[in-house]
């Protein structure tokens, strides 16, 4: 590891984002956020498809290489992959024994799909989505902002069924388009165009007035009980004229303005460490001037050639994918460890970003208004079990960091499909018991505000958390 | 049990000797003779039929529109409430009040007083001889003194009734349910496929149905996706330019057999050239099996199930072309996978045409196709799915094939996302597969499907502008005039939309916003879209309106004739009325009594009434929980477990039979995998049909219907109780109340409790304090269906244990299995399954929940239905003219 990969102090993570930051300029954001009353309460998470590297404890490699950290909740040792984020360790949570019921014994390339929404979408056949944890999020916190969420991915679209290039499903499973050309966001989030939109705007207004004026007309007919019934109808008729008024506002509303000379708007994947982090920089600069409070970002597509390959260029290696297959060629579970630690140096790297900024409305740092979220569904080969995740932030939320929590019973050093390179792994019977993500989700949910005892079929939260 | 034939008619115990031999049964009978002989459950429907309370020669029961009756409070003093202390509050009184009911507490006057509903139940526990209970000879009732307090009981309820709907208001106005909205949509438009599936899931009421007036709420989100869908569709149907070019594949079998053929040589040389021997004749050796192009001259065959297509410039689809020399055999249960590439279009109509005919032509065996579409992007990454609505049966011989056509909407399946990349990666082709679905045998003579001709285009036009476009925007002298014509477009729609004659000045403030949005598009059509988008989101399109003259006017009143025309065809087409009924409406001709009555029959025969029968009966008896169902694994098993409930309605719907064949009927109505399941034998194909079924067969009606077991099962074996629940609230109208709170589990860690029969559980847990009142009451009715399995199946053992499915109505009333069951029902309680049927019936048909208010309407519709023989034909005509139905 050379001394670039070292980078997580204020100094040089200002100077390798590419974005130069002013006080003055800050100040402006914050001028430019809707609620001033309420300090954002933001979500965001990151996908790595692949999984992560878990050799056996004989392997040689076990001890720098494996991804999960060593020793007990608070005691616990990161190996090399993790250990760029020893700075931030009062910051961060780590879990194990998590994973999604229906997705176990799924091959690990159709599960990216189903890591924030839990649905079984099984391995062929008819394919059916549900809605994903931001997306719930969204529709709690969507309305305080100019954008409900920025949904972004490497590869950009929808991908395919069981091949998605999204992490976010809207509430008919429906993928929704992820962004991922650094321009088009940046467009979308500083620069207005809004021209169909103030057309369109203006259609819908003189339309609800003609159903508003023949709703009355309709109502001077009736019996008084059915004018009860009617009055619903003309209350949802008002509901969407705020909607409409308020979508009105953020359209003559000055988008905040951002210097753009530091950013590289044009990188490529190829580019990658460029690339990477100008995509974690647009993120960084949405949740300033609170354009949103929810983000996903898909780091490409499981299984798959495509530009997300290229990120491990970033790291001198080869594609991203073929790392998980060769773990057991020379040097294998290094490469993998050493990609998987590229990625979660980034993360880091925003993380500590966020913990520099001091929030805008409200006390503490950004940081402790997120909840940052990086994880996979997969962990070992092809294995969607164990999920490999880390979250950040979130201190005013109400999460103790600091932590390795271990969840579930008959894993509790990661042996589980550790060093297989086969798919007897995920076709395999679970011999351990692991807990459902989705009630760390409940968790998340819960402390993001949202009243909900249930995800995806799970009731209830998560302990220790 | 001991019965004697005395009381039967003379005319049955003539011809009932006849009727026992081919039925025989259990239910053995003393004959004077002194033999044992069985009463066939068809005897027991007369003499259940005679005991019909309906059928007395009752005085008219009380009408709404009656002067306001009086309560009749001096009987009870006299005779009612003597009776009452005597055999009812000794344990209803001062000293027990067993089910918190204090009888000496509750107020005799039912027409003011607060306790009319309370006295319902009263009624319903004597008039079924529940209570007194049998075991308590302290209170035993007289039968002639039970009958007085049931007459007295009836007459006050009724009277109540009455009193009630004149005071109290309940409406029927709502908005179109998801289903209505979609097909009310689709009927406006003419467009053949669903459109809505974005709204969210209606709330099903307490009595099962999802079209209640209470439940049907309305939000800004389901506001919003009213506008969103009504512009979708519009788009949907209208079109602007000039007709878009089509994508054509024509796949020649002879082109096929010649690129196989060369292939095949080509690898058979590979072949011997690596086994380095010389080359040799290819085997003629083929199975039939596999799907094959045959030389019709020679019969030379070749193995051929996956073609890769390109699409043909200029190709013209629609011609009928010359029997082609080469043939595509289809065995049973193959496909015949085309690979499109990439070349479809993202929306429009993709028309697939193909040649088709049978290898043989066995009437036991048939054959049918089916279209999946599928892709596959990478490893683990793909998807397949049916997009043909159904399958298309195959009856012509192949030397005088069939045209089949199907047409799948391109812009609502599951597409191939990576379709238009530029890079070969991800793969971005999609695959049309053509199967066989078919009940063929096997064998080198099996039936195949022949095809010899297949054309697949899109986006496919039968006519340009497409029909659902001409039917808007409509061919008139003022089309160069926009706000002549733009006035003539919007009120031939907004008559269609609303129901109803539109006025110009309705047409306006539609004009005025024309006039707003005209100048923001290019063409004339696209503006008024926008405009008629609008009009598909007023209030007066999504309820069922019912207007007053005057809004302080107080039910009931009866509504207008356009307003019954909606009702009627949203009870029976889920949709709004077609032109005929709006005119016969609004020339005053809907209510004549003949022309109601042919309405009626012709909606009833009209393919829209599908709907009917399918939304009625599922919500009729829950099939929705069929959704949830993970059990039934064979995909053919449960899309015919589904239908049969329906099927079965249509029959006795459209013969007009009696209601009672719902409880018990000869025959059964099955498709080939039902009648499988069922082993029924000689039954082929996928259509369902009415066959006879014999005692043996332990099938007729719908109680046993396999979907009814499997859905009230626990997914392992049979559930009694959710059986006893799903009798008591949907065959009896007699729903058991929730659960209390803090009820014990069944302790399944209890070693001896593990150790018991399902039947045995159920009665511990029954002889806890805490359930007994409840589950003797429920419990009964489900053991008696222990016969029947997870799946619905019939057996007699169960592990090594004879099935004991003998079980006692709280009543004491003994059901010996399903036989004995369907015998008590056809007994005793005709009286009570018919008013449930209605009580039913009118819930869907006026949408809304009906109260206590609405029991002498409902009594009389019994009456009326009893009297007319029970024909469910019947109780529609009966339901739509009556009071309930025609006012608000």
């Amino acid at each position: 590891m050379n001394s670039k990969s070292h980078p997580l102090n204020r100094r040089t993570f200002l100077r390798g984002s590419g974005v130069a930051l002013a006080l003055p300029w800050l100040e402006t954001f914050a001028a430019g956020s809707r609620a001033k009353d309420a300090t954002p309460k933001r979500f965001l998470s990151v996908y790595h498809p692949d999984g992560v590297g878990l050799p056996l404890k004989s392997d040689p490699a076990w001890k720098d290489w494996s991804w999960f950290p060593r020793g007990g909740e608070k005691d616990f040792e990161l190996t090399k992959v993790l250990d760029v984020l020893q700075p931030l360790r009062s910051d961060i949570t780590i879990y194990s024994g998590l994973s999604h019921p229906a997705a176990r014994n799924v091959h690990g390339h159709s599960n990216a799909d189903q890591y924030l929404t839990g649905a079984p979408v099984g391995g062929s056949g008819p394919y059916q989505n549900t809605i994903s944890l931001d997306q719930v999020y969204a529709e709690h916190a969507g309305d305080f902002t100019r954008h409900s969420s920025l949904v972004m991915s490497t590869n950009g679209g929808v991908g395919g069924p069981r091949g998605a290039q999204t992490q976010s499903f809207n509430r008919e499973g429906r993928p929704i388009p992820a962004m991922n050309k650094p321009k088009q966001i940046f467009d979308l989030l500083f620069v207005t165009s809004g021209k169909d939109a103030a057309a369109m705007l203006a259609r819908s207004k003189s339309a609800l007035d003609l159903l508003i004026a023949s709703t009355r007309s309709l109502g001077r007919q009736l019996s008084k009980h059915d004018q009860q019934t009617l009055s619903q109808y003309l209350d949802a008729v008002r509901d969407t004229e705020l909607k409409l008024e308020k979508a009105q506002k953020w359209l003559t509303t000055p988008v905040p303005q951002v210097d753009t000379r530091n950013l590289h708007l044009d990188a490529e994947p190829k580019e990658a460490r460029l690339y990477f982090q100008t995509m974690y920089e647009l993120i960084y600069l949405a949740f300033l001037s609170d354009s949103t409070r929810v983000a996903t970002f898909q780091l490409g597509r499981e299984n798959g050639e495509g530009p997300h390959d290229l990120l491990s260029l970033a790291v001198g290696l080869g594609g991203a994918h073929g790392l998980t297959h060769a773990v057991k060629n020379p040097g294998g579970w290094q490469n993998l460890g050493t990609y998987n630690r590229y990625q979660a140096e980034e993360f880091g790297r925003f993380a500590q970003k966020l913990k520099d900024t001091p929030e805008p409305n409200g006390s503490g740092s950004m940081l402790d208004n997120t909840l940052a979220m990086h994880g996979s569904a997969s962990s070992s080969f092809h294995l969607s079990r164990n999920y490999p995740i880390i979250t950040a932030g979130g201190k005013n939320l109400g999460f103790t960091n600091g932590r390795y929590l271990k969840f579930g019973t008959g894993n509790e050093d990661n042996q589980a499909g550790a060093g297989i390179v086969s798919d007897a792994g995920w076709t395999g019977k679970m011999e351990v018991e692991e807990l459902p993500l989705a009630k760390l989700f409940v968790t998340i949910l819960q402390r993001l505000g949202v009243e909900s005892d249930e995800f995806s079929g799970q009731t209830g939260t998560l302990t220790r958390v | 049990m001991t019965r004697t034939l005395s009381f039967l008619p003379q005319s049955l115990l003539s011809s009932a000797g006849a009727v026992l031999l081919v039925l025989g049964g259990v239910w053995m009978i003393q004959a004077a003779s002194g033999q044992e002989m069985a009463v066939s459950l068809e005897m027991a429907r007369e003499q259940g039929r005679a005991k019909s309370r309906f059928l007395k020669d009752t005085p008219e029961i009380a009408h709404a529109s009656d002067v306001i009756p009086k309560a009749n409070v001096a009987v009870f003093q006299k005779s009612v409430g003597p009776l009452l202390k005597k055999s009812c509050v000794g344990c209803h009184g001062p000293e027990k009040a067993k089910g918190r009911l204090r009888i000496d507490q509750l107020n005799p006057d039912l027409l003011h007083g607060p306790d009319a509903e309370r006295w319902r139940e009263v009624f319903n526990a004597l008039s079924k001889s529940e209570m007194p209970p049998e075991d308590e000879p302290d209170y035993a009732l007289a039968a002639a003194d039970r009958g007085s307090m049931v007459d007295w009981l009836s007459a006050e309820l009724n009277a109540a009734s009455v009193v009630l709907r004149s005071s109290q208001e309940h409406s029927s106005f709502r908005r179109l349910t998801n289903y209505e909205y979609n097909y009310a949509l689709q009927d406006i438009l003419g467009l053949p496929f669903p459109l809505v599936d974005k709204l969210p899931p209606e709330t099903t009421s307490a009595d099962g149905f999802n079209n209640s007036s209470e439940l049907l709420r309305m939000s800004a989100m389901q506001f919003d996706t009213y506008r969103e869908l009504g512009l979708k569709a519009l788009k949907r149907a209208t079109v602007s330019g000039a007709r878009p070019p089509a994508i054509t594949y024509i796949i020649s079998m002879q082109e096929e057999m010649d690129k196989a053929a060369a292939k095949e040589a080509k690898e058979e040389l590979e072949k011997a050239k690596a086994a380095k021997r010389p080359d040799r004749k290819r085997n003629p050796q083929r199975s039939k099996n596999q799907p094959q192009l045959v030389q019709r001259a020679t019969g030379e065959r070749i193995d051929f199930a996956e073609g890769e297509e390109l699409p043909r410039d200029g190709a013209v689809v629609g011609k009928t072309p010359p029997l082609s020399p080469v043939v595509l055999e289809l065995p049973r249960g193959r496909e015949l996978k085309l690979d499109l590439d990439r070349f479809l279009p993202d929306e429009g109509t993709l028309r697939v045409r193909i040649r088709a005919g049978r290898s043989s032509m066995n009437p036991d065996e048939y054959a049918s196709l089916r279209l999946i579409f599928s892709a596959h992007t990478s490893n683990n990454a793909n998807f397949s799915q049916v997009v043909s609505a159904h399958d298309i049966p195959v009856t012509a011989p192949a030397d005088k094939p069939q045209l089949i056509e199907f047409d799948i909407p391109l812009g609502d399946i599951q597409r191939n996302p990576f379709r238009h990349l530029a890079t070969t990666f991800p793969r971005r082709n999609e695959f049309l597969h053509i199967q066989n679905v078919s009940n063929a045998g096997g064998g080198e003579e099996a039936l195949r499907v022949v095809m010899d001709h297949i054309e697949i285009s899109a986006p496919f036009y039968e006519q340009w502008p497409p029909q659902t476009h001409a039917a808007i925007f409509f061919a008139s002298k003022n089309k160069g005039d926009e706000q002549a014509y733009g006035r003539e477009v919007l009120t031939r729609f907004l008559k269609r939309v609303w129901r109803r004659p539109v006025t110009a000045g309705e047409v306006d403030p539609f004009m005025a916003l024309f006039a707003k949005y005209r100048p923001g598009f290019p063409t004339f059509e696209e503006a008024m879209v926008e405009v008629l988008a609008t009009a598909l989101s007023t209030p007066e399109f999504l309820y069922l309106t019912q207007r007053v003259a005057n809004a302080k006017t107080k039910s009931p009143a009866q509504i207008s004739a356009l307003e019954l025309a909606s009702r009627l065809s949203v009870f029976l087409w889920s949709s709004i009325p077609d032109d005929e009924l709006l005119q016969l409406a609004d020339q005053g001709k809907l209510r004549e009594s003949k022309v109601l009555t042919a309405q009626v029959k012709r909606m009833l025969a009209d393919p829209r009434a599908q709907r009917f029968s399918q939304n009625f009966v599922e919500q009729w008896l829950g099939l929705e929980r069929m959704s949830s169902v993970t059990h039934v694994t064979d995909n053919a098993l449960k899309a015919a477990m589904q239908e049969e409930p329906r099927a079965f309605f249509v029959e006795v719907l459209e013969k007009n039979r009696s209601i009672m064949d719902f409880i018990h009927s000869d025959y059964a109505v099955v498709n080939e995998r039902l009648a499988n399941h069922y082993r029924i034998p000689k039954v082929y194909g996928p259509q369902f049909r009415k066959v006879s079924v014999t005692p043996t067969t332990n099938r007729g009606g719908l109680l046993t219907s396999a979907v009814i077991m499997t859905m009230n099962s626990d997914g392992k074996d049979s559930h009694p109780l959710k059986r006893g629940v799903w009798m008591m609230k949907r065959i009896l109208d007699d729903p058991p109340p929730p659960p209390p709170p803090n009820v014990p589990q069944v302790d399944l860690t209890n070693p001896e409790i593990l150790k018991m029969t399902m039947k045995e559980r159920i009665a511990d847990h029954r002889n806890k304090p805490a359930c007994n009142s409840c589950h003797s009451k429920i419990d009964p009715w489900g053991i008696a269906f222990e016969n029947y399995d997870a799946l619905g199946a019939y057996r007699t053992r169960i592990k090594d244990q004879p099935v004991d499915a003998t079980s006692e109505l709280f009543n004491h009333q003994t059901l010996d299995g399903v036989d004995g069951l369907k015998r008590y029902l056809l007994t005793d309680r005709q009286d009570q399954f018919a008013r449930a049927m209605v009580h039913k019936l009118t819930t869907y048909a006026l949408g809304r929940p009906l109260t206590f208010s609405d029991s002498a309407d409902l009594d009389r519709l019994t009456a009326q239905l009893r009297r007319s023989g029970d024909g469910l034909g019947d109780l529609i005509q009966l339901i739509v003219r009556s009071d309930l139905f025609n006012s608000r």
